[in-house]
């Protein structure tokens, strides 16, 4: 059965919450719900709307954009985090590669989370300003 | 508020969603339902959240059922579109008993929060918080199911449209086969009936999940409803023309002789006189 959301371990190692207190990670950690796929199955699909956010638990899963395969992600990796904020389309495909089980955000508890603790609302901004920044000095 | 009942006590459609609605006033009307239990979108979620509590509750409701059963997402009736979302929502045959019906909800939860059923809602402009309740019953292992309409989908007729072919319904639904197909007029008078090729049929299998069986040869091409069958489906159409209203699409199944209703909804599209 799954465990009640994401422990904060595993969501401590996420860049996106690297600004955050234990206190904050856990209170993000408790609107995690664990999602399993099967091998093969599609995680998110390139295009496609979504409104989840997940972090790896077990497994591994490709990522591919316009067919291609790019990399491999694997326990603590997480991706879906741009479509979950900005409500736009996913960007790549992700496919668990063998048994997956992930943790999953939406985008319905993420949002009144962070409407209603600007403290959060502003670290995650900061951060994700500085992973922009750091991507186009790339 | 209860937040798991008996099918026939679910009556709140914004709590239960349409098919345990729909389902609960078909066993108030006498109609032959198999047994289950409703379980409102709150409670899902909350066993999808792994709410131990609700996953306690959840298991204490179902386990009287036994086993095998059937858990079907029942979509709330957002703005008319229930209908819509029933077939963004999973539906999982055979989980052998109370004791999956953890991972079996977390998967019908996270089925209305996938990629392609959020894809559907921002198409559709009902961008919001997607609820699914849950009815769970008795999985049946008939001889014979399939879809019936109470009056002509493509012409507007008022006869009774069946399509049936062997093992669990899923064979016609997800369009695996081509079904035997059938016509007969309100007084039970066969107008038209041809044979399928039914090549598949669906069965449960011994530890949970479902199986594409090979039919035997001889049975691909012959009829899997009698004339004793038709009549009974047309009784049923009957009753439920009586209790809903006309023009309704029935999901049936027919195990060890008796007629159950799985499925009882308005004609989403017909013919010309639909509606009228």
């Amino acid at each position: 059965m799954p465990q009640r959301g994401a422990p904060i371990e595993v969501l401590q190692s996420v860049p996106l919450f690297a600004d955050l207190s234990k206190h904050e990670i856990r209170q993000i950690g408790r609107l995690f719900k664990e999602r399993h796929f099967a091998a093969g199955e599609t995680v998110i699909q390139e295009g496609s709307g979504g409104a989840a956010f997940y972090v790896i638990e077990s497994g591994e899963a490709t990522v591919s954009i316009h067919g291609k395969m790019n990399t491999t992600l694997k326990p603590g990796d997480y991706f879906g985090e741009i479509a979950m904020i900005d409500e736009g389309t996913r960007m790549a495909t992700i496919t668990a590669c063998g048994e997956l089980v992930c943790f999953g955000l939406t985008y319905w508890d993420f949002r009144p989370l962070v409407e209603s603790n600007g403290v959060i609302g502003w670290k995650l901004l900061q951060r994700m300003a500085k992973m922009l920044r750091a991507a186009e000095q790339q | 508020m209860k937040q798991i009942v008996p099918l026939a006590q679910a009556l709140d459609d914004t709590i239960f969603g349409s098919k345990a609605v729909g389902l609960g006033q078909a066993i108030r009307d006498g109609l032959p339902v198999p047994p289950g239990v409703a379980l409102s979108g709150a409670m899902v979620e909350a066993v999808a959240a792994g709410e131990k509590p609700a996953i306690k509750e959840a298991a204490k409701w179902v386990k009287p059922l036994g086993g095998p059963l059937a858990v079907r997402s029942s979509a709330m009736d957002e703005d008319g579109a229930a209908a819509s979302f029933a077939g963004q929502h999973l539906t999982l045959l055979n989980v052998p008993s109370a004791n999956e019906l953890g991972p079996a909800l977390s998967k019908i939860w996270w089925s209305a929060n996938s990629d392609s059923a959020i894809t559907y809602r921002q198409r559709v402009g009902l961008f919001t918080r997607p609820s699914v309740g849950v009815v769970v019953q008795v999985l049946l292992d008939p001889q014979t199911a399939g879809v019936m309409f109470t009056q002509n989908p493509v012409t507007g007729d008022d006869e009774r449209v069946i399509e049936a072919s062997w093992g669990l319904g899923e064979a016609v639904v997800a369009g695996i086969v081509i079904p035997d197909h059938y016509r007969i007029n309100r007084s039970g008078q066969l107008l038209e009936q041809s044979p399928g090729f039914k090549k598949i049929a669906v069965r449960r299998l011994p530890h949970g999940g479902t199986v594409e069986e090979n039919v035997a040869p001889e049975l691909v091409e012959r009829l899997c409803l009698n004339d004793e069958e038709l009549q009974k489906l047309n009784a049923l159409a009957d009753r439920c023309d009586h209790i809903y209203g006309p023009a309704r699409d029935i999901e049936w199944a027919i195990a060890n002789g008796v007629l159950y209703l799985l499925q009882c909804r308005a004609i989403t599209q017909a013919g010309p006189q639909a509606g009228q």
